[in-house]
């Protein structure tokens, strides 16, 4: 990983369309600001993991279960 | 050949996903089959080049009446919305092993389709505070 220092009000290039403005530092937080192409989206960390997480369960079914939860909405749904 | 054994799939049903699903980003091309036949709210997610990749979605509007999901202006750019009427929403639904009774649809990371332009984006949600497991069965 490449590391470098910045101070508040200092920029980084990455590549030529991304700029990434180190606005201020409180405590613990770092409030970073972001010009990125209108088409690039940015997305925290933990939320981007845990997407990817439920995609890979989303995945795992098996045809059994999934074929049970079917059956099972289904019967829900005539009981309304 | 599908998950769910062999089906036919029309050139014209196949939605694209210039950017993959997450943690899928190299699979591009999908087709949503219904489950059963009649009125099911889950569909099989289908990639249409790996048959062994299918996820299971389901419409979040059968369950809950006011989800309601942030597209910013990237997205919609990448969907190429011009009205939002085109645009239809799934959720991924976790089923664990042997327990279909607790059943939960993951309503962070919405995938949005432009049904007349055919293409498709998983929009993770950053900011609503839904819950990454709505139980919808048994609640």
């Amino acid at each position: 990983m490449l590391i470098l220092t910045r101070r508040p009000g200092e920029s980084l290039y990455l590549g030529d369309t991304i700029k990434l403005k180190i606005l201020s530092v409180q405590g613990k937080q770092i409030k970073i600001g972001l010009d990125v192409p209108e088409d690039m989206t940015v997305y925290r960390e933990e939320v981007y993991l845990k997407i990817k997480e439920q995609n890979r369960q989303a995945l795992e079914i098996s045809q059994q279960d999934l074929l049970a939860a079917a059956a099972l909405w289904q019967k829900k749904e005539q009981k309304k | 050949m599908t998950r769910l054994g062999e089906r036919e799939i029309r050139a014209d049903s196949i939605i694209y996903f210039p950017r993959g699903l997450v943690g899928l980003e190299d699979k591009r091309e999908f087709s949503l089959l219904p489950i059963r036949e009649g009125d099911s709210p889950f569909l099989l997610l289908q990639c249409t080049t790996d048959p062994g990749l299918g996820l299971l979605v389901a419409d979040p509007y059968s369950f809950l009446d006011d989800y309601d999901v942030k597209i910013e202006n990237p997205e919609r750019k990448v969907l190429k919305v011009e009205n939002i009427r085109q645009l239809a929403v799934l959720v991924t639904v976790t089923i664990p092993q042997d327990k279909p009774e607790d059943t939960t649809l993951n309503l962070q990371g919405p995938i949005v389709i432009n049904t007349e332009a055919k293409i498709g984006l998983q929009v993770p949600q950053t900011e609503a505070g839904y819950p990454t497991h709505f139980h919808p069965i048994g609640a």
